[in-house]
């Protein structure tokens, strides 16, 4: 398999750690419930055939955590963005 | 049928100690030419949030060359600058005595400077052969139709992660984690004596 | 040797007469040509007898021409190099070629094991199911040993494989797989656009068809056109051909696997050349073009030597120029096999007679071969063969029996696409009727196939169709194709009648020859409910051999089809997985095996450490100094002991280079350390380091180790060796997904700085000594770290630490001055007797200070467990610090971490011991926990242990057992606190 890293171009799936899915959220310490939304965000996961957005960590590359959208049935891969590239103060905005 | 000796270009060598310098392989003119160099000077130059256009920018003009916020090498007579993450740039020099103070003084608040000086080895392989040695442990296109002189990657050959790039037509340098020299060495020798591999000893660095 | 082959055409045929070379095959030596394959030197020397097969020890010949081979499997060369169930059919000859036949004793042609004939009503369908049911001791004691002797393949080596294997990587756009018709063409309209192009073929000469065809092709003998066609893709810099090299894997992105045999048709490799080379081949398009197998009929004696594939007779003959033999006949259901026959009966072949079970032959077919003096028997089947080799066939026809002399039956029901590679995406082949054929269904993506391999049986339509499907790959890549200029082939029509079974035939009928399955068999799987296709295969092992059924596959579901009364497609379908063809075990290694197998990390001080006499221990992919032996000593025990004597009561010194290295920097680093450790680091002075925990989100410990601020937006944090890249990792995860807003910058500088350890009452002597500045108590005091420099001017970070409980520093040093730290510290501390140690002193101070490390650090373990449940700050948040708070990671009741002792001094502690209460027996329900880490402590005078126990540290001094069900010991502990010296750290402030 190969993953499209966005700074380092396609590599081969060696290169890359897997963390699994990347649609989770860490939740908010603070919150009443947080052991139990603690608990979902640790435990619970989907397991779906299909679209997947997963975290890959370019391990023997550039070191970027990936959210990379992968078929689970073909192992087709539709995208991959860094984590960085998402957040709140990414690492161009000057 | 007798069994015949196999060729072995490593038998002899202790696993754990860099094999030393000689020819290995196929006799004759050698196909690939590999030389050690403890690199002078090299800082890890790591461009604070949103910086990293400019950093890239002053890098640029303090060296002299085209430096940009990708897998690619900077090269000048004096240094080389290496794009090996967003925001994250190698700095080779053979001539800047203190290159961290001196990237401070350059970057100020916009990059954190981390020596590395003593942290890899590099090689320096020439020969047309480089690339099909090369493509043994590789897992990336270093096709030389396709990796082109100034490319650059940050990978792994024979599960040894490195940063490398074409230096020129006919060169490619590799750098390689301290730890790692002997086994990456010997992975050298291993797929380069096919083609006969000349190993020149550590060019002088500088401690 | 140079006398004529018996059984070899004058002329004709792609061998070279001018290059004999020298072989044997079960002791007897033969001469065969360049360009022959050991299966039609053989042939050409008129032996027959190849084999016996797999089960029943039946006597087999060769049987095809190509990978499909089930038959003749041989033991190819000797001694170390010996490789059981070699293909004859492909093997290229070379001089002095050895082969030996398999699974005969004690000669080939007289077998003593045949009886398993006479047993085959019991080795039959279901025969280890049904056979070896009870009692099960009876299976290693009985069965396996005797079946072991009877039934199986040929012998591995015993010795170590003296070739070097390798593998590489390429990349291209246009993968053509096969280098027939098809993939020739393929790759020439490919590689004339300019796109890079790798041809790969299994074979030695590229061509596949067309080197065994007898025609014309564009007003050459087709052989010459391939070669023309050879030569054109050979000069175009942009084409890649490589021979010998067999696709076996389609995986995912376009990746393909495949085994280049580099140098197996020689007899040695030549200096420094691999044996073979395993590829890893990216590729953005790829053209399958692995064209057809040909599968045989099923008749009574149809495994007989002398009974052939058809497609195998016109290759030997027009290809190798090699007689199967001097009488033939062919039993057939389709005009091709007609076609290849009598182009053999033109090329110098003897064809007597053609058996056809159609009664519609067409005419000027049957004219054709009368008109060479063939006898025709059409709506004829054959049902028996005679003879120890073949001798005569026995054939039904409409108007009675009859025996014809024949010593080669040539035999063809038709061709199967080699639809193989299309299937390892989880594709399934479709059955297409008119073909009586599966044929290509969906393909892995980028993946199209061209020519015999999509069901296209003519020469002209498959050169056609690979031009088209060559330089439809390299338009969609952008190229711009030119016109193909195309051979002017007008094709024969196709014409076939499905059928696979001869219902009347006397004696066993195989379908799968290579695993002795019979259609006897296929029936029995039918009668006791065995139908589907998944079931049939692995009941009867039907296709499960190492030729995967590729002549026996199709041939088994349409009998077992035949026998529900469904259709073939409703039956199953055949599906393959990769490897196509077996690879090597060598090959997947490459480079890779021995003391090879993984890269090692070496220590700065490596070279230093093997003077001192050090031996080494692995531990992850780093080689560390696990202890330093002196004349004299007589084990490790007391070498250890030794090495902590002299740190307890002088000074000792030890790499720790091997510990994860951080660098961390930005205006935000104590916040962020406050969010990865357990206890505070904001308030961490400038000059300060401070012991911190980890936790995964869990709640569980993932590492521990030390950070130290060296300046005010400058930290260094150290991981254990272990845990290094798990640590980084994790930590840059944190920042880039989680907390991107902060300022951190991370590092890694595990190999920018050796750092080693010094320990003991005289440590700071000996650092004094080799420091620029001030050690002193003062200006570093306990927890310290300076920026500094040693030895004169080397830049230094100089840490006041300890994890052997004594006064201890580390220092760190540019990498490349690790070796020269080393040196000048054991001269500074000769006179106080300064002593390296290794690992396993490290470990033995580090339990007699109590201190929890990797067998501590298990990732079942809370901070509690391990006594840090006070460090926990409650001020702030920090991964795992929720989880941590859940009833089952709080209970009271979690084994915690202690120190045990024996009662009996004198005894050993065993670490793996589980804990039991005085008088409880040994089982689960009772379990209190296990010793983590045990030692000699010298200074003691007795063994020690660390271990986690209910509720340890309330039950100080009880006594316990330490059970070793594993050893057969047991022993009776006394639980202490974990720290067994210097409790009130006296030592290391001092
Ligand atoms: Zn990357």
């Amino acid at each position: 398999m190969r993953i499209p890293c966005p700074y380092c171009g396609e590599r081969d799936a060696h290169e890359f750690a897997i963390l699994g899915d990347a649609t989770l959220t860490r939740p908010d310490p603070a919150a009443p419930d947080a052991e139990t939304r603690f608990h979902d965000y640790v435990y619970l996961r989907d397991n779906p055939a299909g679209a997947h957005e997963e975290w890959w960590y370019h391990a023997n590359g550039c070191r970027q955590w990936l959210r990379v959208k992968r078929d689970t049935r073909t192992h087709a891969i539709s995208g991959a963005v860094a984590a960085r590239a998402d957040a709140t103060s990414p690492r161009d905005a000057a | 049928m007798a069994d015949h000796p196999s060729h072995d270009p490593l038998a002899g060598v202790p696993f754990d100690r860099v094999p030393p310098a000689g020819a290995y392989g196929v006799t004759g003119e050698p196909g690939i030419v590999a030389s050690t160099a403890d690199e002078p000077f090299i800082a890890l130059v790591i461009a604070r949030n949103g910086h990293a256009a400019s950093v890239a920018g002053r890098l640029s003009r303090a060296f002299g060359s085209e430096v940009a916020d990708r897998p690619r090498a900077a090269i000048t007579a004096a240094s080389t600058v290496i794009g090996t993450a967003p925001g994250r740039f190698l700095v080779l020099s053979k001539t800047e005595t203190d290159l961290p103070g001196t990237l401070r003084a350059l970057l100020g608040a916009e990059a954190a400077i981390t020596e590395q000086g003593d942290a890899y080895v590099a090689f320096d392989l020439a020969g047309d052969k480089v690339p099909e040695l090369l493509a043994k442990g590789a897992l990336i296109d270093l096709d030389p139709r396709v990796f082109r002189p100034g490319d650059a990657a940050t990978t792994v050959l024979a599960h040894v992660g490195v940063t490398l790039w074409r230096a020129s037509e006919t060169s490619w340098r590799v750098l390689v984690a301290r730890s790692l020299e002997a086994s990456f060495t010997r992975f050298l020798i291993a797929s380069g004596a096919e083609f006969g591999l000349r190993l020149d000893g550590r060019a002088p660095g500088r401690g | 040797m140079s006398a004529p082959n018996r059984n070899r055409l004058a002329s004709g045929g792609l061998i070279d007469r001018s290059k004999p070379l020298a072989f044997s095959f079960d002791g007897t030596d033969y001469h065969g040509y360049q360009g022959d394959t050991l299966a039609s030197a053989l042939l050409a020397n008129g032996v027959r007898l190849v084999g016996r097969s797999f089960k029943y020890h039946r006597p087999r010949g060769i049987f095809s021409a190509g990978a499909e081979e089930p038959n003749a499997l041989v033991e190819l060369r000797a001694g170390a190099r010996r490789e059981p169930n070699t293909r004859a059919t492909v093997t290229e000859l070379f001089d002095g070629l050895e082969a030996t036949s398999q699974n005969r004793w004690p000669s080939l042609a007289l077998d003593a094991l045949s009886v398993n004939r006479f047993l085959s009503p019991f080795l039959g369908a279901g025969f280890y199911y049904k056979t070896f049911m009870w009692p099960a001791s009876f299976w290693e004691k009985l069965y396996e040993p005797v079946i072991r002797r009877a039934a199986g393949l040929g012998r591995a080596a015993v010795e170590e494989d003296p070739d070097h294997y390798e593998k590489a990587t390429t990349f291209c756009d246009v993968l053509v797989i096969g280098a027939g018709p098809a993939g020739l063409m393929a790759a020439l309209a490919a590689g004339r656009s300019g796109a890079r192009v790798i041809l790969a073929d299994e074979d030695f000469l590229p061509g596949g068809g067309l080197n065994a065809e007898a025609g014309d092709v564009d007003r050459q003998p087709a052989p010459a056109y391939a070669a023309q066609v050879t030569a054109e893709l050979a000069s175009l810099p942009n084409v890649r051909v490589m021979s010998r090299t067999s696709v076996f894997g389609a995986y995912d992105s376009g990746t393909y696997g495949a085994l280049e045999r580099v140098s197996d048709h020689l007899a040695v490799p030549a200096p420094f050349q691999p044996r073979q080379r395993l590829w890893r081949i990216v590729a953005r398009r790829a053209v399958l073009a692995a064209g057809a197998t040909e599968r045989p009929i099923v008749f009574g004696g149809n495994d007989r030597p002398g009974v052939m594939l058809a497609g195998a007779v016109g290759t030997y003959v027009q290809r190798h120029a090699a007689l199967p033999g001097q009488a033939m006949a062919l039993f057939a259901n389709n005009d091709g096999a007609w076609r290849g026959m009598l182009a053999a009966s033109v090329a110098g072949a003897h064809v007597e007679t053609i058996v056809d079970v159609r009664t519609d032959v067409a005419p000027a077919l049957v004219a054709a071969a009368q008109a060479r003096g063939i006898r025709v028997l059409t709506g004829a089947q054959v049902i028996a063969t005679h003879g120890k080799t073949l001798r005569r066939i026995e054939v039904a026809t409409a108007t009675g029996r009859e025996r014809i002399a024949a010593d080669t039956l040539a035999v063809s029901g038709g061709w199967s696409p080699s639809v193989h590679l299309t299937c390892h995406h989880g594709g399934k082949p479709a059955w297409n009727e008119t073909l009586a054929a599966f044929v290509p269904g969906t393909c892995p993506p980028g993946l199209t196939v061209a020519g015999a391999a999509k069901g296209l049986f003519g020469l002209g339509a498959c050169l056609r169709d690979g031009a088209a499907i060559g330089a439809e790959a390299a338009q969609a890549l952008g190229f711009a194709v030119p016109a193909p200029d195309l051979p002017d082939m007008a094709d024969e029509a196709f014409a076939l009648t499905p059928f696979w079974h001869v219902a009347g035939s006397k004696g066993a009928s195989f379908v799968d020859l290579q695993n002795d399955v019979t259609a006897k068999d296929v029936g029995i799987a039918h009668k006791e409910g065995f139908r589907s296709v998944e079931l049939l295969k692995r009941y009867t092992t039907l296709g499960m051999a190492t030729d995967q059924g590729r002549t026996s596959n199709v041939t088994g579901l349409a009998i077992m089809a035949s026998l529900t009364g469904a259709s073939i497609p409703e039956t199953g379908t055949t599906i393959f997985r990769p490897p196509y063809t077996p690879v090597s075990l060598g090959a997947l290694a490459g480079h890779h095996r021995g003391k090879d197998f993984r890269p090692v990390r070496l220590t700065p001080t490596h070279e230093w450490a093997r003077a001192q006499g050090a031996v080494f221990v692995e531990t992850g992919a780093w080689l560390r100094a696990q202890y330093f032996p002196r004349p004299g000593e007589k084990d490790w025990l007391e070498t250890v002991s030794r090495e902590v004597t002299a740190v307890r009561s002088s000074v000792g010194l030890i790499d720790v280079s091997t510990f994860g290295k951080i660098d961390l920097q930005g205006s935000d680093v104590g916040a962020f350390l406050d969010r990865v450790y357990i206890n505070g680091f904001a308030a961490l002075a400038v000059g300060k380091a401070r012991y911190g925990v980890m936790l995964r989100e869990d709640g569980l410990v993932m590492d521990d180790g030390t950070t130290a601020r060296l300046a005010p937006e400058h930290y260094v944090m150290t991981t254990t060796t272990a845990n290094a890249a798990k640590v980084y990792q994790h930590l840059e995860f944190c920042l880039q997904a989680l907390w991107p807003e902060l300022d951190v910058s991370l590092a890694s500088v595990s190999e920018q700085w050796a750092q080693i350890a010094l320990a003991g009452p005289r440590a700071r002597d000996v650092l004094a000594r080799v420091a620029d500045g001030d050690v002193s108590n003062a200006a570093l005091p306990f927890m310290g770290a300076i920026e500094g420099s040693v030895m004169g001017g080397v830049k230094a970070r100089l840490f006041r630490l300890s994890f052997s409980g004594e006064l201890g520093f580390e220092i760190a040093v540019p990498a490349r001055h690790g070796a020269a730290l080393a040196q000048a510290l054991m001269q500074a501390g000769a006179e106080f007797g300064i002593t390296p140690y290794g690992t396993e002193a490290l470990g033995v101070m580090r339990i007699e200070k109590g201190h929890v490390s990797g067998n501590e650090l298990s990732g079942q373990t809370t901070a509690g467990d391990l006594g840090f449940g006070r460090m926990a700050s409650t001020k702030k948040d920090y991964i795992g610090r929720t989880l941590a708070a859940r009833p089952g990671l709080t209970d009271p009741d979690r084994p915690s971490f202690v120190g045990f002792k024996p009662v009996d001094r004198a005894r050993r502690l065993r670490a793996g011991a589980h804990f039991l209460k005085l008088g409880a027996p040994p089982d689960m329900a009772n379990d209190q926990g296990y010793m983590t880490s045990v030692a000699y402590s010298p200074h003691l005078g007795h063994w020690i242990g660390l271990g986690l126990i209910k509720r340890g540290p309330e039950r100080l001094g009880e006594h316990v057992r330490a059970y070793d069900p594993v050893r057969g010991e047991e022993i009776e502990v006394e639980i202490c606190a974990p720290g067994f010296i210097d409790p009130e750290g006296v030592r290391l402030r001092g």
